[in-house]
């Protein structure tokens, strides 16, 4: 509360100078607004290293060694260029020089010898887990001694996670680094945080290293940059039409059409990293049967549900994998596409034989399922639809909704839940170990899936992958397999819509790298 | 001389007269959904989704091309039934415990009057929302976390009017003559209690179907395809500037509805002449 | 009369273990896993032993419960696990916001309601006290935020008097303000409307008339006066509503309070934030029906001699 108070004075005291020299104009014209998605609302500290959760004010306050454009190709930041030894046990990193934190501390070698360690023991240890240790070659130049290869390390490194923080400030704030206040390198300064409601940012005036994917390589145009929460998609829309924001970080698709007749209103769309599909529990009845298993995963029409519940946009999910990933490229016989015929073929082999209520039926059985879902419009959308599909072929599936906390409560609990609608939002192969790998049934390998030959596949590709080449190499022969048992059904692929006032902002027209980041923003400009 | 004189003279105002004719046109839309709905409530058309009202749609279509027409009147169905299975539930729930509350007095009643009158003065929504995050979603969860949100209320007039009935004469001589406890409670002084916890009961039913609806904003009670007016709103409220028809009219349901089950329930009071038992409320 | 203040005062002391010891129950007994919302996919169960161990959820029950009463009577209500903050400093944020919007809605529904009920009532029975009764009666007839999203398509996006969301001006408070203050007018409306007509055929009323006092000025300063008797009742009796209650509203138009703290930490389990919001409420609950009772013994001479 003290540090609000303060910043309110600060900027009062700021108007009433500006006013005296006639500036209050300028200074007006140069702040923006941003909303962040509704996923992202109550998104709790600005720590990178011990955050589970962040928003994407993440990246401006703070600067990532390398970052990635949306070709997937990896840029320097804080690094200028690197390389690893052939065996992947070794990488060297040189360090931009020049650079200073927020509060003025130098950015150097060392600060990456205390930065790696920070991780042990935190809820992101993953990301640095295969680095064993830091040495200082020069001042600007380090090493990592890897502990095993990890063909990750660069994705990882490019992540928000993989912020680096100002050392001196972040020993010193201890538990309320990010809460109170944080302190990075990036373009714009922590102002004030307000958990739930928002987040208010000033220009880094002495910011002089941004990457080559920025055109702008000074400071950001933006003075004054308050990201606001919003939960309810509706009101954050209609504050963008309203004038009230100037721009929103994600747009529910069926939102689209509206938007599109507002003259003020600009909207873009980015690939995303997201994948509807329904895990099917193989343990329990009928689904023990893998031919009822096919059934359900060939019922659901994925292009019905791209195209009248998204308005086509976004794509068909017929793996477990976004498309942008190299290990989505498997075999096409075992892509997973509607295919009707297919499912009743199925059923019938099985000895479902269709009811008279439109539901099949095997020794006086119905085959009446379970179908959870979570809370939410897009969930419930897509999970009425699917109990349509469903029940075309003769599955009749019955709806729960539960709120996100409780359904993975009630996986731990149970393990008769049959079918359910979920996401996951991830760019990495390694989502298939997260939710198949035998070490986590019940939760989260909710399909309850324990196969040995999986499992082997699955340790070749986690550890046993040298090079990226490898990596993706063993993730796809594993992701194959996945596709082969039907332990899922995939549904839809999101697109990450934005939407801008474009009287209000100019955005340049092409978005570097996977999301709206500080690549980008250094580069908007208040009209 | 019936106990339905009151009724009648409550019929018969203009305010009443009203009311009831709507009360049971709605109730009717309840009981016979199927033969008066144009369609099934559950039949998707996704191409014909976010029609506009028309000749073949009368309140147009929702998000997923069903008949939003008769979405509302097998959602009358829900609603009414959620509210009124929970205020029954409350309500006889509410005369057991505070008859005994203002019968037995001493340690029970202050008690039961202590929890009462703190959960009394918590908003009914975050009791609901806090007992379904215990107890579970799905329609069944939704009634008892309604029904436990009116306790209070039912309690409280219940034990007040057993309060006022106890000292008058006739329960002392009743008790002289050596009848049980539970004889004197359920025989003399909860007939006398009846009218006004259930006039109160009535007029909270219109409550509970806020209630559900609040519910279903947040995503909780009936679980979909079944249409209530609550999850209607829900969904349409991703809608409003696409297809603001899909919230607009569960709301004017849940109004129109709402509104006739207080001004029944006013001329209710009026006839009966019970205005000032319903006062310790 | 202040001794028996002091009676009411430490008979709150029992009720306030039962509700602590209630409001502790409740939370633990709502499934779900706060840890559970902290850890990041690939986090392996050691991490999440140790985060339990850290906010003290490995031990028994009871000694939670004693730990955290101890500490909330020192006015330490803990540290949030999902917001990593303490929940006082939460409280405190959210509290300035849920008030305001309280109190100027309460205001707004008993100004209105009291107006509309004393002209309903001095015109009872005439078209003009039906016309009012059924016009105050719609807003409390449609849930808030059917009432609230459409204010808003009306006021901001129509006519653009005023923003749309938020809390960052004085007349973002407007909307949520009508939209809870309609939902209020219809209750003191009835309240006031009901209890001014029963003044008016006590005996005083009758003798002011019988001296010549002139109408308005009875109906306005005694019988106005000892109808607010119930108002006041009412409305001390309600502060949970004032300060939980706007819950729907606060979501529909993005406002912080302590209601949407309360359900969005209970979503994510975040078990000391519902239990400190729930206790601070149930405070508030109590301190509102004591201040309740005073003002009631303040205004009335009958309860007064009671007491004593």
């Amino acid at each position: 509360m003290r540090y609000i108070s303060k910043t309110r004075l600060f900027a009062s005291s700021m108007l009433v100078s500006a006013g005296v020299f006639g500036l209050a104009i300028v200074a007006n014209a140069q702040e923006a607004t941003f909303v962040v998605s509704a996923q992202n609302v109550g998104t709790p500290s600005y720590n990178p290293i011990n955050g589970t959760q962040l928003n994407d004010a993440i990246t401006l306050i703070f600067d990532r060694m390398v970052i990635q454009d949306a070709d997937q190709t990896f840029h320097g930041q804080l690094a200028t260029e690197w390389e690893s030894t052939a065996d992947g046990m070794s990488w060297t990193f040189k360090l931009r020089e020049g650079v200073t934190f927020h509060d003025g501390e130098p950015f150097n070698a060392e600060t990456i010898v205390w930065w790696i360690p920070q991780f042990a023991e935190t809820e992101n240890a993953f990301m640095t887990a295969a680095i064993e240790s830091v040495e200082v070659i020069d001042d600007l130049t380090v090493r990592f001694v890897m502990a095993n290869p990890d063909p990750n390390l660069l994705s990882n490194m490019s992540s928000g996670f993989m912020s680096i923080p100002s050392p001196k400030a972040f020993d010193a704030l201890g538990d309320d680094f990010g809460v109170t206040s944080a302190v990075g390198s990036g373009p714009f300064k922590l102002e004030s945080f307000t958990v739930g409601q928002e987040t208010v940012l000033s220009a880094n005036e002495d910011y002089a290293w941004a990457s080559d994917l920025s055109e702008n390589q000074g400071a950001p145009h933006i003075k004054t940059l308050t990201f606001r929460e919003i939960s309810e998609d509706s009101t954050a829309f209609l504050e963008l039409s309203t004038g009230g924001v100037d721009l929103l970080y994600s747009v529910p698709t069926d939102f689209l059409p509206r938007l599109e007749g507002e003259a003020s209103v600009q909207v873009g769309t980015m690939p995303g990293t997201g994948l509807f599909y329904i895990p099917i529990n193989t343990t329990v009845e009928p689904f023990t049967d893998i031919k009822v298993r096919e059934a359900t995963a060939f019922a659901i029409n994925q292009k019905e549900i791209l195209d009248n519940l998204y308005g086509g946009v976004g794509s068909v999910a017929n793996t477990f994998l976004i498309d942008s990933l190299l290990a989505a490229n498997v075999d096409p016989a075992l892509k997973i596409s509607y295919d009707p015929d297919r499912s009743t073929a199925a059923l019938e082999e099985a000895g479902w034989v269709m009811g008279s209520d439109g539901v099949r039926e095997k020794d006086g059985t119905k085959l009446q399922v379970a179908l959870w879902t979570q809370n939410g419009t897009e969930f419930k959308r897509v999970t009425e639809v699917v109990q349509a599909q469903l029940k075309a072929v003769g599955i009749g599936a019955d709806i729960t909704v539960f709120d996100s906390a409780t359904i993975n409560d009630q996986y731990r609990k149970g393990t008769d839940h049959q079918l359910a609608v979920r996401s996951y939002s991830w760019a990495n192969a390694d989502i298939i170990d997260w939710f198949f790998s035998g070490q986590r049934l019940g939760y989260p390998n909710v399909s309850m899936w324990n196969d040995p030959k999986a499992d082997e596949m699955n340790l070749a590709a986690m550890s046993g992958s040298r090079t990226w080449e490898e990596r993706v190499a063993n993730f796809t022969t594993y992701h194959e397999y996945v596709l082969s048992q039907y332990v899922f059904a995939p549904i839809y692929q999101p697109v990450q819509i934005y939407a801008y006032d474009k009287e209000a902002i100019f955005v340049p027209e092409a978005i570097r790298g996977t999301r709206l980041q500080s690549q980008t923003v250094v580069d908007i400009t208040v009209n | 001389m019936t106990a339905f004189a009151p009724i009648r003279t409550a019929i018969w105002s203009p305010r009443g007269g009203v009311s009831a004719a709507v009360l049971v046109l709605v109730v009717a839309c309840a009981l016979f959904a199927p033969l008066i709905a144009p369609y099934a409530y559950d039949i998707q058309n996704l191409p014909g989704a976010n029609t506009e009202p028309g000749a073949a749609h009368w309140m147009g279509t929702d998000e997923f091309g069903r008949d939003l027409m008769s979405r509302i009147i097998y959602g009358a169905r829900t609603s009414l039934s959620v509210a009124v299975t929970a205020i029954s539930i409350s309500v006889a729930a509410g005369l057991t415990l505070g008859a005994m509350a203002g019968y037995f007095g001493g340690w029970f009643d202050r008690a039961v009057t202590a929890v009462v009158d703190l959960t009394w003065s918590f908003p009914e929504i975050l009791i609901a929302l806090i007992l379904i995050a215990i107890i579970g979603p799905g329609l069944e969860s939704t009634m008892v976390a309604i029904s436990i949100a009116y306790l209070a209320q039912f309690t409280r007039l219940t034990r007040a009017q057993i309060m006022a009935l106890k000292n008058e004469t006739y329960v002392e001589a009743t008790t002289n003559l050596g009848a049980g406890h539970f004889h004197i409670i359920f025989r003399h002084l909860l007939p006398n209690a009846l009218t006004p916890v259930i006039v109160a009961g009535m007029l909270a039913t219109g409550d509970a179907i806020i209630l559900e609806a609040t519910l279903g904003f947040f995503g909780l009670g009936a679980q979909p395809p079944t249409p209530s007016w609550g999850a209607m709103m829900s969904s349409g409220t991703a809608q409003i500037f696409i297809a603001p028809w899909i919230i607009i009219f569960p709301g004017l349901a849940i109004a129109i509805t709402v509104i006739s089950i207080n001004l029944f329930g006013d001329a209710l009071i009026e006839a009966l002449d019970i205005r000032n038992r319903l006062r310790s409320v | 009369m202040i001794s028996f203040f002091i009676k009411r005062l430490l008979l709150l002391i029992p009720v306030f273990l039962a509700v602590s010891l209630v409001i502790f129950m409740i939370v633990h007994l709502v499934p779900g896993d706060p840890i559970d919302n902290l850890v990041q996919i690939n986090s392996s169960p050691e991490q999440k032993a140790a985060l339990a161990a850290k906010y003290g959820l490995d031990k028994p029950l009871y000694q939670q419960y004693t730990i955290w009463l101890g500490n909330a009577l020192t006015g330490d209500l803990g540290d949030a696990i999902i917001l990593r903050r303490p929940v006082a400093d939460l409280i405190a944020q959210n509290l300035p916001h849920s008030l305001s919007l309280g109190a100027l809605a309460l205001l707004f529904s008993t100004v209105v309601g009291i107006t509309a009920g004393a002209l309903a009532a001095i015109y009872k029975d005439s078209w003009i006290d039906r016309v009012t009764m059924t016009l105050i009666l719609l807003g409390s007839t449609v849930p808030g935020f059917w009432l609230g999203l459409l204010l808003i398509m009306l006021f901001a996006v129509q006519l653009g008097w005023f923003p749309v969301s938020g809390a960052r001006s004085w007349d973002a408070l407007v909307l949520p303000v009508l939209t809870i203050g309609l939902g209020g007018v219809a209750l003191v409306a009835r309240v006031t409307r009901v209890a001014m007509i029963e003044t008016a055929r006590k005996d005083f009323v009758m003798m002011l008339h019988a001296k010549g006092v002139p109408p308005w000025r009875i109906e306005l300063r005694h019988v106005l006066r000892h109808a607010l008797l119930p108002v006041v009742t009412i409305l001390s009796l309600r502060i949970g509503w004032i300060l939980g209650g706007a819950v729907t509203v606060e979501f529909v138009f993005a406002r912080p309070g302590l209601g949407s703290l309360l359900i969005t930490s209970l979503n994510q389990r975040d078990y000391p934030v519902v239990q400190g919001a729930l206790l601070m409420l149930a405070v508030a609950v109590m301190l509102g029906t004591l201040l309740g009772d005073i003002v009631q013994a303040a205004m009335d001479p009958r309860v007064r001699e009671r007491i004593k």
